[in-house]
């Protein structure tokens, strides 16, 4: 159980977290979503300690993490794959790390088969693959058999092999009874993963909830329409709520207003349509549309988001 | 490289009963330091330096023509000549000494560490402890070791060495412990400063420019407080740990004018605990409080 209450963290004049307060419950994997610099990896260094907050607190399991007489079996964290003296072998790393808590070579040996590190576990960690690096810190964070396990991007760098051991690692923890909390850029990848998402922008929550809460809200109404009248249809629908999005030459998507709506306006003015479809949008996109006023750093120019974001305009002279 | 799904067969996981304690902290700071090829490099080229330099300057004290000289004279030639090269032990130690923590800054390690001891300090003392003791400990047997070659050598030069003279041990343990408190200056120069080239320069500079600089200082400024001042910096106070002092007269070349301070070697262990008090206080207080 991880508890952050107004939790704020300024860097300058930068507010990096703005009074954020969440609950991370035991039991399920929550995700951690947000774009780059909203906050998420400052959030998990501050839960153990390595950032010190502006103001607000974070607990676990109701005390400070330093407050803990075995901080190592209180929380598991890999941060950066980078948190590691290059110099030294994976198995003298873990080593070294679990011997403060009295933990042997045995444990670290277990958590070495369980990362699939054997080979490698007594290279030294400056010649590892930023994937043996991720493995390497996701054994770090197993390594006190911890009721809070915190992984900022565990499957970065991974093989596709590593992204579903990761996730069969979360859920594993999580059915367990421990508390999961990761983060992840991999939209597709939080969907198979979490139960649960705390979604940032700018330092700020934005969404807290289940996961498919996340999904409907975000979504909003959305329908595809298919009219050889396409263009009139649109015109009978134009409405400061309704965006229109042209997807082809008679094919429009429309966001702000109800498949039904659209289905009795069209019978009422006798235009025909070939398809009315509601939109499930992915997390991807539900993410996208949560956070696309709080993203930091845009490509330049191109087109963000999703292709029914609702601030998407209709293109000139698309609907024909 | 593949991994195995975990398969522990039971709903909740049993509580793990270890705790963080102190000793095993300092286990795994002695596990850190032995594991990393820089500390093996540094030590080995530290005996190499104390012994080999040591071992010249017996072969060469002929020079000194020491045949009728007092046996405290010769006594005093044979601390010399054990002690000779200490002064490169020193830079060994403050390069060793600043590169133990921050090669933790510098990688990362560092927030592997204070993750696992989230109150940070007492991973930072088992540092400086560990440390401290293994440089003592590898530059005493160095000196000994030297102390024992040179016994075989110097006879040869007219002078004989008399292991029963207490204040020849006095200046090897002196000496050992001269080169611990300047790795341990320089390891708090490195928790302060972070960075490792920053620290190294910092611990040279303080080691082999600082006593020129302010030897410089003394030809200008011929005032007593100045040589006190020279007295008290931590490679001249250092320097007095194993001075051998025969009659006042000291082995050591420092000047020191009527009203100066002349450190003996319990006020220079003394100046030299004030300065690792007051720097490593310094750095314990910046690393509690910055963001790693």
């Amino acid at each position: 159980m991880i508890e952050a209450r107004n939790l704020t963290k300024i860097y300058g004049d930068k507010r990096a977290l703005d009074d954020a307060t969440f609950t991370v419950r035991p039991g399920l994997v929550t995700g951690f979503l947000g774009p780059n610099g909203a906050g998420k990896s400052t959030t998990m260094r501050m839960i153990v300690g390595l950032d010190r907050p502006t103001s607000g607190s974070v607990t676990v399991n109701g005390k400070r993490f330093a407050d803990h007489a075995a901080p190592l079996h209180e929380v598991g964290v890999l941060l950066d794959a980078k948190a590691v003296h290059t110099g030294r072998s994976a198995h003298d790393h873990l080593l070294a790390m679990g011997a403060t808590h009295g933990i042997g070579k045995k444990r670290v040996d277990e958590v070495i088969a369980l990362t699939g590190l054997e080979s490698v576990a007594k290279k030294r960690v400056g010649g590892f693959s930023l994937g043996m690096g991720q493995r390497l810190g996701i054994a770090a964070a197993l390594l006190g058999d911890p009721a809070t396990v915190i992984l900022d991007e565990p499957v970065n760098g991974l093989d596709p092999e590593g992204v579903v051991w990761v996730r069969t690692l979360a859920r594993f923890l999580a059915s367990e009874g421990r508390t999961v909390f990761l983060s992840s850029h991999l939209m597709s990848e939080m969907a198979q993963t979490a139960d649960h998402l705390i979604v940032l922008g700018r330092g700020k929550v934005l969404a807290d909830s289940p996961i498919s809460d996340v999904i409907s809200q975000a979504s909003g109404d959305a329908v595809r329409v298919r009219s050889p009248h396409a263009d009139h249809l649109v015109s009978l629908l134009q409405g400061p709520d309704v965006a229109v999005t042209a997807v082809e030459p008679g094919v429009v998507e429309l966001r702000g207003i109800t498949a039904e709506r659209v289905g009795d306006l069209a019978a009422s003015s006798g235009v025909v349509l070939h398809e009315l479809t509601p939109l499930v949008r992915s997390l991807e996109d539900a993410y996208m549309t949560l956070t696309q006023d709080s993203v930091e750093y845009h490509a330049g120019g191109a087109a963000r988001g999703s292709h029914v974001a609702p601030d998407t305009q209709t293109p000139q002279g698309a609907t024909r | 490289m593949t991994a195995t799904t975990p398969t522990r067969h039971r709903d909740r996981p049993a509580r793990p009963t270890s705790k963080l304690t102190f000793g095993g902290v300092l286990r795994s700071e002695v596990i850190k330091l032995r594991t990393l090829r820089s500390t093996w490099w540094c030590l080995a080229i530290m005996v190499v330096i104390i012994v080999g330099f040591g071992a010249l300057f017996a072969l060469s004290a002929g020079l000194f023509q020491a045949g009728e000289a007092s046996t405290e004279q010769q006594q005093q030639i044979v601390a010399q000549s054990v002690s000779v090269g200490v002064v490169f032990g020193q830079l060994v130690a403050s390069i060793l000494g600043a590169l133990v923590i921050t090669g933790e800054f510098g990688t990362g390690m560092i927030r592997s560490t204070f993750a696992t001891v989230p109150k940070r300090l007492p991973a930072v003392v088992a540092k400086l402890v560990v440390v401290a003791l293994t440089l003592f400990v590898v530059s005493l047997v160095a000196l000994v070791l030297t102390l024992l070659i040179n016994s075989a050598i110097l006879p040869s030069n007219d002078i004989t060495v008399d292991f029963g003279d207490g204040a020849l041990w006095r200046s090897v343990v002196g000496a050992a412990a001269s080169i611990a408190f300047i790795g341990m200056i320089a390891f708090s120069l490195g928790a302060i400063i972070r960075n490792g080239a920053g620290a190294i320069a910092a611990s040279v500079g303080l080691v082999f420019v600082l006593p020129i600089i302010v030897q410089i200082f003394t030809a200008f400024v011929d005032a007593a407080w100045v040589y006190t001042l020279a007295e008290i910096i931590p490679p001249n106070a250092a320097a007095r740990l194993y001075d051998y002092v025969v009659s006042g007269q000291s082995a050591m070349a420092l000047p020191s004018p009527d009203g100066a301070l002349v450190l003996e070697p319990w006020s220079a262990l003394l100046v030299l605990v004030g300065w690792v008090v007051v720097l490593f206080g310094l750095a314990l207080a910046l690393v509690k409080r910055r963001d790693v």
